[in-house]
């Protein structure tokens, strides 16, 4: 009496040619990948419309404070910001490196891949780490609590504008700048923590074993994620580190 | 699919099938875990059901708060403002939005394509999930004492406070959670619907042979997808600057609150159309299948759906005239703002068209149906108004506002969903309510809606402004009948209650598709099996109201004997 | 619209002649061409770091947004398969950043021409200093 109609029927549709990572409400393997990646796809779409407020936020506020944002930009070092361009666009080498893998069947590959793209995700972090403790410690941070005294002024701003004071630079509003800075750079940093979380995921499901060349759609749509979270970096880099 | 096909006469007595999707797996755990989209949709159903009933508690105590035009009849005046802060969100994020697609449209859109699931079945349990997050953030608002920022969340009334500032800042953190929490329930939702429609279709089913609702759903889905996330930013942003005041909108740290108001039109405005374009879509079926009458202009409704999901999002700063936007794009938006009467009225012709030399059948769901032409014609025309600037300004923030958009998102969408809920009811439950007092509601809620908002129209373009607690004694007659209207309205609901609820345990039970419609879920048994449909379905129009013969009230209709055997639809091309 | 949805099984690849296991779903992309890929792209951000030390006043900008998007649409393209997906993917992508488009372009135009309301304002009615409180004031605001 235990056994309901629900589970005869789910025990009926598992017949030997019904492969077992096949969901019920699918025909073919296809159909489930494609159908996960169009989905994929439209998340993507939301996460460019997610960012899009702050980037807006960015534009009207350079577009109404120009030479506040050209100072302010002094405060980036580009050398960590490119050194983290790098490290991203590699990672997202090895990502895609990683769908190639998996449609190959190459497992070793494929364990190797999603290593690396997790390790060059830390390194992310790791950059990312030194270069918020270093402005909270000088006090370049946001809003009302952006404070740096002259002696910690970066080298180039003080040989090209002697006179500036830290008083000036704070009621120009420099602090809006940082505003902008950590929550641009700190919702991507979310996105690269929850990307280092997948990739462990997909990492601990490729030592079981799980994916073959028609079921490998966690690692295909995990590997887009990470692109898109590349491709904002792509942007977040010279907008804030470069042009001033 | 010509092989194999079960006799069945055309007298043959009703199958009630003995399982089914709500008992095929007993106990609350089953539930709670459940992939399946139908007892989501159930579960969507009774969640948006107590934020509809909660919203309206808190409708009823401020129009009875509004009977005396100076004394404090039942609330304090800091109170009012909590009250219509609470009504405004708990209806607008928790009820109006996700109403009608994630409880109706997640239980009709998979057996409308004849498909098992949603492409998606976990995301769908998890956007559940996050719904009602959501909503216990909300009740824990209420109980720490509430919010008087309006539902707007406006950041120059969001930043101080009224006495308590502790609670006040505490309740807008949660408030700001949820609406970022309920924004991702819907994203999830939509997303999971465009790749339904898009891969589980079946073959022989192109996307014109899709329903109607299916369409306003894929319009809705759109939205939902690349608007939502604007608010979810925003308001994320809100709650940073609330804790680390950060300064992006509050004035006081150098931020700009007119950037608030265009991030958050920029979802809110296309979220209306979220919350009407499904109503829109259930209208469709209604008309049609009540009419008994292919609908008119398939296509041009269609197209207008995703029309109206277009032009929503060129539209929002007609919002922001008077609060700072600059002249120029005032100019821009209030000319934009004209062009979506142009697809809503498409769909209202075409209605009527349907209606026209139909065979109309009273049934409540079709009351309903009449009376969303009635007051969304009333609320979209009224919209015209106040799409022109001058108009604008002087109407602004006053009842005339407060009654146009009532009529549209309230008026419309709340008869779409009374109407969608009726007419699939038995298929959900496989229970026929009380047609009687089912006619008597829906009469009741087309009276109670005309008698509470008709009044608002007139004092509003006599001044009454908008969020006040005491007004001017002139204005005393208007609030008066509008609040008998409010009671005719909430005893409509609470006699809803009483007889769908009665039906559950006393009702008839219910024939595979009693109403004669034609589209695939009525091929299934009512209530239908856990995979939906037992045997596959014949794939029709969704209009071919020609292929199903009537037999008896306990029968309902059946498929006629040559469609069975020739598994084809016995419609011409359309 | 159609044309995405009704398919068959095991036709991801559309040129043809490439690598790959019999019945792989979707397009396998040979090394060469991810490494020549990812040569391109950290060229692009030497050249976008070089164009930034010059001073070409508001071309710097356009320069680097210019960069910026032609590296995205290399990562899409190629990293993310969309030269081989479906078409539909393709789309939602460009609406996508069509739409992306449309709000900072309108929020940026109206937010240049009310600008000069602010800064009139400011002008004659000076601020003073807000007082500024952890935690959005408390008490503090009360009296």
């Amino acid at each position: 009496m235990s056994t309901s109609v629900a589970e005869q029927e789910t025990s009926q549709a598992a017949l030997p040619e019904r492969p077992k990572q096949l969901a019920m409400h699918f025909d073919t393997l296809h159909q489930q990948f494609t159908t996960g990646k169009l989905a994929m796809w439209l998340f993507l779409g939301q996460e460019l419309l997610f960012f899009t407020g702050l980037f807006t936020a960015y534009a009207v506020y350079r577009g109404n404070h120009q030479e506040m944002f050209h100072y302010a930009h002094y405060f980036l070092d580009w050398r960590l910001g490119g050194a983290n361009t790098i490290v991203l666009l590699t990672s997202s080498l090895t990502a895609a490196w990683s769908v190639r893998c998996a449609q190959l069947e190459q497992r070793k590959g494929l364990l190797i891949t999603l290593a690396l793209t997790f390790l060059c995700a830390a390194a992310f972090m790791c950059i990312k780490y030194v270069e918020y403790s270093h402005k909270i410690h000088i006090g370049a941070v946001w809003g009302s609590n952006f404070g740096v005294p002259l002696n910690e002024f970066p080298e180039h701003l003080r040989e090209k504008y002697p006179d500036l004071t830290p008083e000036q630079l704070q009621q120009m509003g420099t602090g809006s700048f940082f505003a902008i800075y950590f929550c641009m750079t700190g919702l991507h940093g979310i996105h690269v923590l929850v990307g280092m979380a997948l990739y462990a995921w997909l990492f601990i499901r490729a030592l079981r074993g799980s994916f073959n060349r028609k079921y490998y759609g966690a690692v295909d749509n995990i590997a887009l994620y990470w692109h898109i979270v590349d491709i904002i970096w792509i942007f977040l880099f010279p907008l804030l580190y470069l042009i001033g | 699919m010509a092989g194999g096909i079960v006799e069945k006469p055309a007298s043959a007595e009703v199958v009630h099938p003995t399982v089914h999707y709500l008992n095929a797996t007993k106990g609350f755990k089953n539930w709670l875990v459940t992939l399946d989209h139908k007892r989501i949709a159930i579960m969507y159903l009774c969640a948006v059901s107590v934020a509809l009933l909660l919203g309206g508690f808190w409708a009823i105590v401020l129009r009875t708060e509004l009977l005396h035009p100076h004394d404090d009849v039942v609330l304090s005046n800091a109170w009012y403002n909590r009250a219509f802060t609470l009504h405004g969100a708990v209806m607008v994020f928790l009820f109006i939005i996700p109403g009608i697609p994630a409880s109706l449209g997640n239980f009709v859109l998979p057996m409308q394509l004849g498909a098992k699931d949603l492409a998606l079945p976990r995301i769908n349990l998890f956007s559940w999930y996050l719904y009602v997050m959501g909503l216990i953030l909300f009740l824990g608002i209420l109980f720490l004492g509430g919010l008087d920022t309006g539902w707007t969340l406006y950041p120059p009334y969001s930043v101080g406070g009224g006495s308590e500032h502790k609670a006040v800042w505490l309740n807008l953190i949660m408030a700001y959670t949820a609406v970022f929490i309920l924004g991702f329930s819907s994203i999830l939702t939509g997303l999971n619907f465009i790749a339904t429609m898009h891969k589980l279709r079946p073959k022989d089913m192109g996307m014109y042979d899709m329903p109607l609702f299916l369409w306003a759903l894929y319009a809705t889905s759109l939205i939902q997808v690349l608007a939502t996330p604007v608010v979810g930013l925003t308001l994320g942003l809100s709650l940073i600057e609330h804790m680390f005041n950060i300064g992006i909108f509050d004035p006081r740290y150098g931020g700009d609150p007119v950037l608030y108001q265009h991030f958050f039109w920029f979802y809110s405005h296309p979220a209306v159309y979220i919350m009407v374009l499904p109503a829109m879509g259930v209208q469709s079926e209604l008309i049609a299948t009540f009419s008994r009458k292919h609908v008119f202009g398939y296509k041009a409704i269609a197209w207008s759906s995703i029309a109206i999901a277009a032009i929503g999002f060129i539209v929002w700063g007609h919002h922001m005239f008077v609060s700072g936007q600059s002249p120029a794009a005032g100019i821009i938006f209030s000319l934009l703002t004209y062009f979506v009467a142009i697809p809503s009225a498409i769909k209202v012709f075409n209605w009527v068209a349907t209606l026209y030399k139909g065979a109309i059948d009273f049934k409540a769901p079709m009351i309903y149906a009449l009376a969303f032409m009635y007051l969304f014609g009333i609320g979209g025309l009224t919209g015209l108004f106040l799409a022109s600037i001058a108009n604008n300004v002087h109407l602004h923030d006053t009842y005339f506002v407060i009654a146009h958009f009532h009529m549209v998102m309230v008026g419309s969408v709340l008869t779409g969903f009374l109407g969608g809920v009726h007419y699939w009811w038995p298929k959900m439950t496989g229970r026929m309510y009380n047609e009687t007092l089912g006619r008597v509601a829906a009469v009741m809620v087309f009276i109670g809606f005309n008698v509470t908002f008709m009044p608002q129209f007139v004092a509003g373009t006599r001044g009454m402004p908008r969020r006040y607690a005491n007004y001017l004694d002139e204005f005393t007659t208007y609030h008066q009948v509008s609040t008998i209207g409010a009671y005719i309205l909430g005893a409509a609901v609470v006699l809803q209650v009483g007889y769908l609820l009665h039906s559950l345990f006393k009702g008839r039970k219910a024939p595979p598709n009693p109403w004669g419609a034609a589209s695939l879920e009525w091929q299934a048994t009512s209530p239908p099996d856990f995979h939906n449909f037992l045997e596959k379905p014949v794939t029709m129009g969704a209009y071919d109201f020609e292929n199903w013969e009537y037999v008896s009230e306990e029968a309902g209709y059946v498929l006629k004997r040559e469609v069975i055997e020739t598994g084809k639809s016995l419609a011409k091309a359309h | 619209m159609t044309s995405t949805t009704h398919e068959a099984e095991g036709h991801g690849a559309h040129d043809g002649h490439h690598e790959g296991l019999p019945g792989t779903i979707g397009h396998v992309s040979s090394w060469k061409s991810l490494v020549t890929v990812l040569t391109v792209l950290i060229f692009l951000t030497v050249l976008t770091v070089a164009v930034a030390q010059l001073d070409l006043g508001r071309l710097n900008v356009v320069g680097a947004i210019g960069i910026a998007c032609v590296k995205a649409s290399i990562v899409a393209l190629w990293f993310m398969h969309l030269r081989y997906d479906k078409r539909f993917n393709f789309w939602i992508f460009i609406s996508s950043v069509a739409f992306v488009a449309w709000m900072v372009g309108y929020i940026l135009f109206d937010s240049s021409m009310y600008q000069h309301n602010i800064k009139e304002f400011r002008e004659t009615h000076p601020i003073t200093a807000p007082e500024i409180h952890e935690h959005d004031g408390g008490e503090e605001h009360a009296e």
